[in-house]
Parts: structure tokens; sequence; C-alpha cells
């Protein structure tokens, strides 16, 4: 992180005076404009301080405590951006968003499918006013079709592209995914088509319009398992920790500490790997047993050799666990959880969690981006904005209005 | 005919399961995608899962689609020179194979960029292309562990849980083409190749709805409180999502299967369970008090004691005995018309089988060895108006299948 930050004043930015217009809420549109933002896009998000987005609800929050500016999920989706409060419901707010679409490069927007047309801010609307705007709309089963008007979050989104059906122990109900996962999958594939787009603009000259659905974005990441349905009929099911081809293969106690349960997940590829697990553990009886040679016949003992790691592991801490089995050759990793994350050897030689100063809790965390550019680095350049902090400079600075026309937006209660 | 968003791009993969899918987006955009193969063909064409008939990989046929193919024998200077050639003329090059692999071969970064400083080297791994791990043995599930969503993903007593089937590279290759593609746009403004590093290690951090990040702004009580007024905490769950909700408060027995439900409440999402009791209402499968709740201040009331939780617990009932006598459509419908938060536990029949998708033409027919028809493949990232929109652009290559009109087109002189 130091690297980035320090070099930032003299490399230059890979998205260097794109502008950007974030109408979206929760998680899976924000984290696109934060991903821009990264990259050097001024990034202008829209909220209603009456209407508070779900995310600035939602945990984990600054010292525990619950407050809509305290919450590291809307501090990890928003930073970087400028913040403007507005009541969409009005007119004047609605000129204010044409007004700003006359600034921006791009749109991204989340609302319910239909909700921008009512207002007369649908893309069609907009790019009356610009021409070569580039417009995603990011929604849980897309613009149109039969489930268009469905509501719902991300949950909404796994139990229909199917990971509900495809988590948990066989014996068991299915665990569904943890939190709703394709709010983390529908904003990768929005930003590869979104920043495609851009390019394609660069090029031609042409704006487009992208409308991403969180559930078609679940089931590409499912694409081989629905193709397998579509090849021979196989319906893939939930099988715990376990993998179709990799014996032993699954998630092991280790010794608590302070009281807290730990893990480590280990996986053997090979009989090599196989054997150096046994060796590990010191069943030198185990390494040379010919039935455990082949992952069918290791398949076959599978519960017993669960056990019997499952019984090594729990006397030995999970990072123990993991450095010795490493330094064998056989794929092991502690679980890592939050009290980890900060000091984990490999995600701090990346600089992966990013400390910012806050106006409200002095500094703060946000994850750095996922992708490190040699050339033109990103990182996010502030916290995210707290309720209005940039009403008046996004409508001075951006959009020219003067001291008079901003006092009676904010008299009207338009900048709420 | 326009033939894609990125029709003027060359890419070079020197992939495996790893980065697998980065090169398939690449292709839907109408980038011209060239996937390199050892002789005996790549490793992802063992990735599960794998037809237990003809042993064709379904993951390498859905993630190949699209992309031609080359082949190389590793150990024939001659023929990896061919390959060398290839990165000389190609925007981008993307690799998962092994660091030591592609030092060694003289395709790493810094000799790509020796002979073609305007490339994007791409690079996909598990833990990053440096660093104290970057040499760890890895796999999905190990890398699952070490990003953060593993750990807080527990059903009761036993160990945390993955998806089961594998998903940490797929986060890390869509992550690799939205970083590549920075870089395509940063190489316009400056003129500038360079590497692009991908972990995914890093890349699932996100996964993790924030939780990641607890500790480091100090929140020392992620097992967040759900039910207020509760004496352990007194947080509630109020964001309508019910991700912090537990998981056996979410699942219901339909008639048919199973259903996702959240009972929201408090002022954000409340509106959405109040619509659902007034359906149970209709039907005469709740009675007062209860069918007149208003659970968007639900919260407040069971922390005041206006409401108790033996009285919550009827509400359950009375959804869990309603929910029974439904079939997964009739929720799914009834979830449209009435705006619920409540949804049908698909498997891969039920979504093969969507009318909603069918709509919106999200399938793509590809072509695969053993299969008598072409079969159906995620086909649409996204639909685009205006240009030609990302779509599934053909069957995986054979072993080799390009090998001459690859090498004649990309390095015509």
């Amino acid at each position: 992180m130091t690297n980035e930050t320090t070099n930032r004043g003299t490399t230059p930015h890979a998205l260097a005076g794109l502008k950007v217009l974030d109408l979206s809420w929760v998680v899976a549109g924000p984290l696109i404009g934060r991903a821009l933002a990264d990259f050097g896009a001024e990034v202008v998000r829209v909220e209603s301080s009456v209407r508070v987005e779900t995310a600035r609800l939602m945990q984990p929050f600054h010292g525990g405590v619950q407050d809509k500016e305290g919450s590291a999920l809307f501090g990890n989706c928003n930073a970087g951006k400028r913040g403007l409060t507005l009541d969409l419901k009005s007119a004047e707010g609605q000129q204010v968003v044409r007004d700003l679409v006359g600034w921006a490069d791009v749109v991204v927007e989340s609302f319910s499918p239909g909700q921008l047309k009512k207002w007369d801010l649908d893309y069609d609307a907009l790019r009356v006013i610009k021409p070569d705007l580039v417009m995603l709309s990011t929604s849980i089963a897309g613009q149109d079709g039969p489930w268009a008007t469905l509501a719902g979050f991300g949950n909404v989104g796994s139990s229909l592209s199917g990971f509900q059906h495809l988590v948990g122990y066989d014996d068991r109900l299915p665990m569904g995914t943890f939190g709703p996962y394709t709010d983390y999958v529908g904003p990768r594939l929005a930003l590869v088509t979104l920043l495609a787009a851009l390019e394609n603009r660069r090029r031609t000259g042409e704006g487009a319009y992208i409308d991403v659905a969180q559930v078609e974005a679940g089931i590409f990441f499912l694409s081989p398992q629905v193709a397998h349905y579509g090849y021979d009929g196989t319906i893939a099911e939930r099988h715990g920790n376990r993998d179709p081809h990799l014996v032993p293969h699954g998630v092991f106690p280790a010794r608590a500490v302070d009281g807290k349960e730990r893990f480590v997940a280990i996986a053997v590829r090979d009989r090599a790997e196989w054997i150096a697990l046994a060796r590990a553990m010191g069943r030198e009886d185990l390494a040379e047993r010919d039935d455990l040679a082949s992952a069918d016949g290791r398949r076959a003992a599978e519960g017993e050799l669960e056990q019997l790691i499952a019984t090594w592991t729990a006397e030995r801490p999970a990072v123990e666990v993991e450095t010795l089995l490493q330094a064998a050759g056989v794929p092991a990793h502690a679980a890592v959880t939050s009290d980890d994350y900060q000091h984990e050897p490999q995600l701090a030689h990346r600089g992966h969690l990013v400390e910012l100063p806050h106006a409200r809790h002095g500094r703060t965390f946000v994850e750095a981006p996922r992708y490190r550019l040699s050339a033109t680095p990103g990182a996010p350049r502030r916290a995210a904005p707290a309720l209005g902090q940039d009403n008046d400079s996004v409508l001075r600075e951006l959009l020219d209005y003067d001291a008079a026309r901003i006092a009676a937006l904010r008299e009207g209660g338009i900048l709420r | 005919m326009p033939s894609g968003l990125l029709e003027h791009l060359r890419v070079l993969d020197l992939t495996d399961e790893r980065g697998l899918l980065c090169g398939r987006l690449f292709a839907d955009l109408g980038a011209d995608v060239v996937q390199v193969e050892p002789l005996g063909g790549s490793t992802a064409r063992q990735a599960p899962p794998v037809a237990e008939q003809t042993g064709v990989s379904l993951y390498w046929e859905t993630y190949a689609a699209g992309k031609r193919g080359v082949s190389v024998d590793l150990d024939d200077d001659a023929s990896v020179e061919r390959i060398r050639a290839l990165a000389r003329v190609s925007d981008v090059v993307i690799t998962s194979w092994p660091r030591a692999l592609v030092e060694r071969l003289g395709l790493d970064p810094l000799a790509v960029h020796e002979d073609n400083p305007r490339a994007i080297y791409t690079v996909i791994s598990g833990f990053g292309w440096d660093g104290p791990k970057a040499e760890y043995a890895d796999t999905d599930l190990v890398v699952w562990a070490a990003g953060g969503p593993l750990a807080p993903h527990r059903d009761g007593d036993r160990p945390p849980l993955r998806i089961s089937v594998p998903q940490a590279y797929l986060h890390a290759s869509a992550d690799a083409a939205a970083g590549a593609l920075i870089a395509v746009l940063a190489r316009a403004q400056h003129d500038c190749g360079q590497v692009v590093d991908v972990s995914a290690q890093a890349a699932i951090g996100v996964a993790t709805l924030a939780r990641v990040l607890a500790t480091a702004v100090g929140d020392d009580h992620p097992e967040w409180q759900t039910t207020p007024g509760r004496p352990t905490g007194g947080r509630t769950d109020q964001s309508g999502s019910g991700a912090a909700t537990p998981n056996s408060l979410k699942k219901w027995y339909c008639r048919d299967g199973m259903v996702e439900l959240h009972l929201s409440m408090g002022p954000a999402a409340g509106a959405f369970t109040n619509n659902l009791f007034r359906w149970i209402a209709e039907e005469g499968g709740v009675d007062e008090p209860i069918a007149s709740w208003d659970w968007r201040v639900v919260p407040d009331q069971l922390v005041s004691g206006e409401l108790s939780h033996d009285q919550l617990d009827e509400a359950r009932a009375a959804v869990r005995a309603f929910l029974l006598g439904k079939t997964k459509a009739e929720v799914l419908e009834g979830a449209i018309e009435r705006r619920l938060l409540c949804m049908a536990i698909f498997d891969m029949s039920d979504i093969a089988g969507s009318p909603h998708l069918a709509y919106r033409d999200f399938w793509g027919a590809v072509p695969m060895p053993g299969a008598d028809a072409p079969v159906a493949v995620p086909g649409r990232i996204a639909q685009v108006r205006g240009p030609a929109g990302p779509m599934v652009a053909g069957a995986a290559p054979a072993i080799g299948e390009h090998d001459d009109v690859v090498f004649k087109e990309w390095l015509a002189r």
C-alpha cells in the first residue's frame, strides 16, 4: 500500500478524466464505481438521507456501533467517491440528475427495473442529453422478462442462480452462500462489460446501454454445472467440503486460540501429496498402504482419513499445520478470520488492506483494488463520503451552479 | 456487422484451469483469443465436472468456449519460440501457468515486455506474482480459506463450508479481465504496457460482505445479533437481505422442494414481510393480530416488549404451514406479483428450464465432443443495446485445432 500511495503524485491514472454518475445502492452497483474511482475516475455517488441506503445499515461497524456513518461495508463499496444527497422524487432533484448526466461519461444505477422510466431518467431519455453515454443498470433478474419485476437482494439471486442448492453438507439443509453471493459476482462481470464499452466508445464514439442481471452473472459462474445438465442430465449436488477428484479434501479443526475455534483447509491432489501428508502426520503406515495410493482407494476410506487428519490438526495451531504441510508441498491454509486479516503475511505484502483517514472515526480500512497494475496503479483516494458530504462542491464545481441556486435547492429540501 | 466491443484486440491465453475464464470473457467481447496448450492438452481438460460417459470436462468446454487453440511442445525451443512470436504481436497476454514455467520458457512479463513493451501482461495466481506465499501449493479450497470467505461460513458446530464447486479462481479471472481492460484504456491515454497482477486470495475478500474488515474497524462481535430484544446483543438485521440471519431461519420446505425466505423487519425492508402476511391472510393462513403486524416497526415492538418472542414464533409457524402447501413455481410467481423477498431454491434443471432466461436469450448453443446436439451454456454476461454485446463465440478448441491458421494470421508479414 505504501508504494502505491506514495507514488500516486507521479504515476498516471488509468482512467483519468472519466466521469461517473453513480445512482446505485447496496453492494452490486456501488462496487463498480468504487473500482473506477480507484483508477482515477471522478465518481459522484447520489444517495438519499431520508431513505438511507441499505449498506449503511449493515455490519461490520466502526467500534461495533450501529450507525449510518459507521458501516465498513458501505466504506468498502464507496471509497474515493464524492457524496451527494438528493431527493430523486422531486422535479428539481431529477433536473440535478439530468445536469449530472450532461457532465458524466458513465451512469450506473440499480433501481427496480422501470423506476427510472417513471422519472423520465431512463437510458432513452438520458441519451438525448448525452448521445455517447455509457449507462449500466444492474438488477436481480434484468430489465425485461417474466422475472424483471422481482424484488430482491443478492440472496434471491443466489437462490435462482443455483448457489443456494450447492452449499451444504449432504445430510443437512442447503446452507446457501455466505451473504448475497451474486452481489460479489455481478459487479465483476458488469465492470468487464462496462470497460469494454468504454474502449469501444473511445474507438468509435458510440455509447451503450448495459443490462446486468445478478441471476445471470451467478449462473455464468456455474456454467460448467449447468452445461453438465444439458450435456447428460447430471444435476450438481452439494457435498460439504469434499471434491469429486481430490481426496482427502476438507476443512479440519485446529487448536483454538483465545477460546475461538480455528480451522485449516487441506487438499491432496495426487499420490505424492498424500504420502507427504501422511508422513507429516507421523503416519508412515498410512503412507505405505497400497489401498490408499489412489484417489479411489482413499475415497473408500474418506471418512476414516478425515477423522485421522482432524485428530492430528486439532492439537496444532492452524498456521502451524499450514506451514508444515506447505513445506512438504501439500496444499493447506488456515481458514483466515477477520482477526487474522490485517496481519496475514501475503495480503500484507500486497498492501491489500488500506488505511484511510476518516473524518468521524479518525481512520478506516478498506480493501485495495483487486488487480495490481504496474504502470498505472490504483488506490482509494479517500474514505467513502458521509451523507451529503460533497453537496456544495459537486453542484458548484462540477455543474457550475451559483450560490443562490444551491441555496434554493437546499431550502427546498431537494438536497436531502 | 460489428463482431464485438473488443474486436481489435489479440489475446494470447497461457492459462490452465485457474485462469481459463478470463480469456473466455475477452472472447465473448469479440477479441481474438488464442488458447495455448501443451501437446498433451491443458490440465483444464480434466477439471471437474467431468462427464462420466465421455470423460469430457464441462469446465473446459464452457470456459474455453469461443477461443482458438494452438499447441506447444514445451520441451522444444523452436515450438516455444513460435509462442514467443505470438506474444510479440499480442495486445494482451494472460497466464495462470506457474511462474517458474513461464520464466523457463521466456514468456514471463520481463521477457515479453522486452520485445513488446505495449503488451498488457496479466497474471492470475492463487496468492500473487510475488510475496511470502507466492510459491504456495494451491487449490480452490485452500485459496477460499486464505482469502476470508471460508471461516465465517458455519453450519452449526461443523467446520466452515465452501461452495461445493470451485469459485475462487473464477472471481480472480473475472477481476483479471477487468484489470487488463483498465490497462487497455490506460494504454490509449499513456501509451504504456504493464503488468496486471491478480491474486485469487485477495480477489475473494469482497465475497465476505466486508466481514474481513470487522476487526480492523473495531467490530469485535461480528457474530451478528439477529433477533431484536434478545439479551445477548441488541443489533438487528434490518437490511432486508437477511445476510446476518442464521440459515435455519431462512430455509423452508415447500411442496416440491425448498424455499429461501427471510422475514425481514425494520423500516428499510419490513414492508416485504407485510406483503407476505397479506397473502397468507387472504388464504386464511394466519389470524389477528399477527395478520396485521407492521413488520417495519416489529423490531421496536420486540425491544419495548409490546411483542413477545413467542408471538414471533407463532408468526413463523404460520409461514411454515403456508409454504408447505405451495410449489416452487407458485412461490416464485407470488414473489413477483406481490413483491416478496421469497425465493425458490433452484437446481440446475430448474435453471435450464427457466422461461425468464429463455425470454432473455441468455443461452448460447455450444457444440461439445460426445454430444449429439449443441449444449446450452450461459451465453451472455450482460445484455447490451447499441454496439454488439458479449456473447459466447463458439466451441472450445481441440488441441492444436488452429495451429496453421493462427500462426499464419498473427505472424503474417
